[in-house]
């Protein structure tokens, strides 16, 4: 029993990795905490709600038309909106706050308040696995795309990162963004494009938190403070760590969830993301310190 | 004359100008030193070379052409290379993937290879810890791999931030060394800010004095070296001494 | 001229004054007295957290934790031992923000983005506890006390004056530490905290005394505010909503500025009253603040007061010629001053 939903625990962070996977990213090179990214997600999975209530069409199969889009949106907002307030992190926070509760109330004026869910024909599916006589996993067959989606998004933003020209940029604009610019690298480019394949992982995200929860257009305050909880606890802008405190935190979460009170659980997760942040802003992945 | 800088305005913020009309300029081959107190401006000199920062009054001339505003990557397309004050390395890349990040506007690998062989010359112990993690070397270290990297991109002139910051004397001596070597070996152009007065002015042929955004003096480097107010003010004693003796 | 500049700055200051203490007479509808209260809980809120975001630079967006705090500390006190709120609000506060300068002890190490994610933790930590602690706050459903003993005919009119009381107190403590030797050292750490500590400013306990002075007044509001609405519920009494109302006022008037937030508060609440009346649906209340706080960091980042000022600066500003001095020259045939070009610490 514990073990079945462990196992479903860690599939579910394999989703939380790529939520959290752009925000990450995005704090690694600009500094900035997106405290839209949450809103965003929920965005995606809107229009992947909408795209398949409307015309049938599955969200994973949406996701070719949003991630594109959600590409291009981050790189517009980074450019006009972001990048003109300069480097005050305080403000940067409250800006991205403020596109964070303008979404909101977008969506709550378009859709109302009724929790949305993407019900396709394999929702309810479930796929058994016989580990042994008496022991058979039942893995629901969306967390399992989900799981196994989230590591072909980790996967490409991996290659991305160490094999190809502007990951080389992103890198070196992460580890020294003055050096970067002297050596020649466009660091105005390497950040809106940044924040572009930030927000395409999180619609990513999106679309398969669509057919894993239910939201409405307030979900998103939960969503970013477990968000942060994870980049935090994985070390603010560190991809691997945010990748193995996800896992960990999917796995807790659903194993306290079935151990504890009920509201013990989201308090633990709040207080650890509180002390992190206070006394270990490197994370407690021990990733390398980076300036908050 | 390689460089010229007339009248230049320039700063970080709206309402006030750092550099307050500055003029100076740099011949081919030369090595100039720029001296000055804590806060004249003499980094934001450079970084308004290298683009940086755009000057809102003045031109920078660079070669007969007008770099003024023009964004960093592409004044280094015209040859100008910067060596920031502090650290610049990229510290989690190794050494040689530091110096390949120099010549990241470079596409051409068979070039990039050459250039690399090249710096590989003049710095024979790079080669040997081309995968240490840069981070991990000393600073005297770093500083000749940021150099380095900047080498890569074989530039005319270089711009150089007080060099010697944070080196013990004989490491400063090094590396004040090289580039001294590197003039004479390759012809390249040096424009270099340093408080170690002295030892700066020693290896130069020039050297300007700055204060509050402008320039004060200007004199050939020995002349500097023996002017009784620059002595009172900026050659003081202790360390320099020791470095002289 | 600066005679008279002086004399109606303070003029407009006192015609402010009495408009705010006639204006229940002349607007007698509760609506009005409603409106007029919450906007001075903001002005209030505002004022206070300006210390700490404005002058200080650490911008919360979480101290309607310390709103949220004083509110339930109201409405049980007057259940279980019959405190009356309008004195108990204050004195509770004083509570409250002793429990602030321990929180702020605490955050005093969290920097830039890490410090405002850890007050939104603050914020939803405490919020869980409301919602959730069933047997002291309730739950979900809230509290209720009893109700103010003046006649309804009266509604908000009493709470209206006495929130006036303390918003006048708030500007004078905010005006007050703005010219102390603590309010500089609170500049100071805003502009450059390490070369605050090197002059000398005891940087932690500042921030720390900053925090701990604007959560007061944001208790503050929060009890009253408690005792007014006498039905309170987490959501309302622990909501980001409170901060955005708070900071946006704050930085719309000006950040950093005395009269600012008071200003933006008087700009902001009535306007977005407006905007609910009058469009219903706080959904969309919600994406007109979101538009409007980007508008206001994008385009007017230090508020209406200092580009005012700005513009009348730029105005009066005649060719009057910088004069710096330049030390080469004065130095060169002078003896030296004692001041050595030093080097700063070399880089660790
Ligand atoms: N990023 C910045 N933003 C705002 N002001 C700056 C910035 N960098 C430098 N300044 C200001 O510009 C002035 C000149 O700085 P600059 O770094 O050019 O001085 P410097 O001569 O190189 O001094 P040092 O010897 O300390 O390196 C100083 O008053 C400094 O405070
Ligand atoms: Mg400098």
């Amino acid at each position: 029993m514990l073990i079945q939903v462990a196992v479903i625990g860690l599939l579910t962070g394999g989703v939380y990795a790529v939520m959290v996977s752009g925000l990450t990213l995005i704090f690694g090179v600009m500094k900035i905490i997106n405290i839209a990214h949450a809103a965003f997600m929920v965005l995606s999975a809107y229009l992947a709600y909408w795209l398949f209530s409307g015309l049938g069409i599955d969200p994973i199969l949406s996701m070719i038309g949003i991630v594109p889009l959600f590409f291009f949106i981050g790189k517009v907002t980074q450019r006009r909106v972001l990048s003109p307030v300069g480097d005050d992190p305080g403000l940067l926070v409250l800006l991205t706050f403020a596109l964070a509760i303008t979404l909101e109330g977008v969506l709550g004026s378009i859709s109302g308040s009724t929790f949305r869910t993407v019900r396709t024909g394999y929702t309810s599916s479930i796929i058994p696995v016989e580990l042994s006589s008496d022991l058979t996993l039942r893995l629901p067959v969306v967390r399992l795309t989900g799981f196994v989606a989230s590591f072909v998004v980790l996967g490409v933003l991996w290659l991305i990162l160490n094999r190809s020209g502007l990951g080389r940029a992103i890198r070196a604009t992460i580890q020294n963004a003055e050096a970067a610019q002297l050596v020649g690298v466009n660091i105005a480019r390497v950040r809106s494009t940044t924040f572009g394949i930030g927000l395409a992982s999180v619609a990513i995200g999106g679309a398969l938190f669509s057919l894993i929860f239910s939201f409405n257009g307030s979900s998103h305050l939960d969503w970013i403070s477990k968000m942060l909880a994870i980049i935090v606890l994985g070390g603010l802008g560190s991809l691997p760590g945010a990748l193995i405190a996800a896992l960990i935190l999917g796995v807790a979460e659903a194993v306290s969830a079935v151990t504890m009170t009920s509201y013990i659980s989201p308090i633990v997760f709040y207080l650890i993301l509180f002390l992190t942040l206070v006394f270990r802003p490197q994370g407690l992945m021990g990733a390398k310190v980076r300036e908050g | 004359m390689l460089l010229q800088l007339q009248n230049v305005v320039a700063g970080y913020l709206k309402t006030v100008d750092v550099l307050q009309g500055l003029s100076l300029q740099v011949e081919e081959a030369e090595i100039v030193c720029l001296i000055g107190p804590n806060g004249a401006g003499k980094s934001t000199v450079l970084r308004t070379i290298s683009g940086l920062l755009t000057p809102s009054k003045g031109s920078v001339v660079f070669d007969g052409q007008d770099i003024s505003g023009v964004r960093p990557d592409l004044v280094l397309q015209h040859g100008v290379a910067h060596v920031p004050q502090g650290h610049s390395s990229f510290p989690e890349m190794s050494l040689l993937e530091n110096l390949l990040m120099g010549a990241y506007t470079v596409s051409d690998k068979a070039l990039v290879n050459r250039r690399l062989e090249a710096v590989y010359e003049l710095f024979p112990w790079f080669r040997d810890r081309a995968k240490q993690r840069a981070g991990n070397l000393s600073g005297g270290q770093q500083k000749l791999l940021e150099i380095g990297r900047a080498l890569m991109l074989e530039p005319r002139m270089m711009l150089l931030d007080e060099p010697s910051l944070g080196l013990d004397p004989k490491k400063s001596h090094t590396v004040f060394d090289t580039i001294s070597r590197l003039r004479d070996e390759t012809g390249i152009t040096v424009l270099m800010v340093e408080q170690n007065a002295r030892s700066g002015l020693g290896i130069s042929d020039r050297g300007y004095v700055l204060e509050l955004g402008r320039e004060r003096l200007e004199r050939s480097a020995s002349e500097l070296l023996d002017d009784p107010r620059v002595a009172q003010l900026y050659l003081g004693g202790g360390i320099d001494d020791t470095l002289q003796a | 001229m600066s005679r008279v500049g002086t004399f109606l700055k303070q003029y407009w200051m006192f015609v402010a004054l009495g408009f705010l203490l006639v204006y229940p007479l002349i607007w007698r509808a509760p609506y009005y007295h409603v409106l007029g209260f919450n906007t001075l809980i903001v002005a209030t809120a505002a004022t206070g957290w300006n210390i700490l975001g404005g002058y200080t630079g650490y911008k919360s967006l979480g101290h309607s934790t310390f709103f949220g705090i004083n509110a339930y500390l109201v409405a049980i006190t007057a259940n279980e031992l019959g405190w009356n709120p309008l004195w108990s609000a204050p004195l509770l506060a004083l509570g409250v923000t002793v429990v602030a300068l321990v929180l702020g002890w605490i955050m005093a190490r969290a920097k830039g983005s890490a410090f405002v994610i850890a007050t939104i933790a603050m914020l939803l930590i405490f919020r869980l506890l409301a919602l959730n602690v069933k047997s002291v706050t309730g739950g979900a459903p809230g509290l209720s006390q009893p109700l103010a003993p003046w006649s309804p005919e009266y509604s908000r009119m009493p709470f209206y004056y006495y929130m006036l009381f303390w918003l006048v107190i708030a500007l004078l403590v905010s005006a007050y530490i703005r010219r102390s030797r603590f309010g500089l050292g609170l500049l100071a750490i805003r502009d450059d905290e390490g070369k605050a500590n090197m002059v000398g400013v005891n940087t932690t306990l500042s921030k720390v005394l900053a925090f701990g002075v604007s959560a007061y007044f944001i208790a503050l509001g929060g009890g009253i505010w408690s005792y007014a609405q006498t039905h309170i519920a987490p959501i309302f009494a622990f909501s980001i909503l409170n901060d955005v109302d708070t900071v946006l006022a704050t930085m719309l008037g000006g950040l950093g500025t005395l009269w600012g937030p008071v200003l933006g508060a008087f700009i902001l609440i009535p306007g977005s009253d407006y905007i609910l009346f009058n469009f219903g649906a706080s959904q969309f209340h919600l994406a007109v603040f979101g538009v409007l706080m980007v508008v206001i960091i994008l385009f007017l980042p230090r508020g209406i007061l200092p580009s005012l000022r700005d513009r009348l600066a730029a105005r009066r500003e005649t060719s009057s010629a910088f004069t710096g001095a330049s030390t080469m020259e004065d130095l060169s045939d002078s003896q030296p001053r004692g001041e050595v070009p030093g080097r700063e610490a070399p880089a660790p």
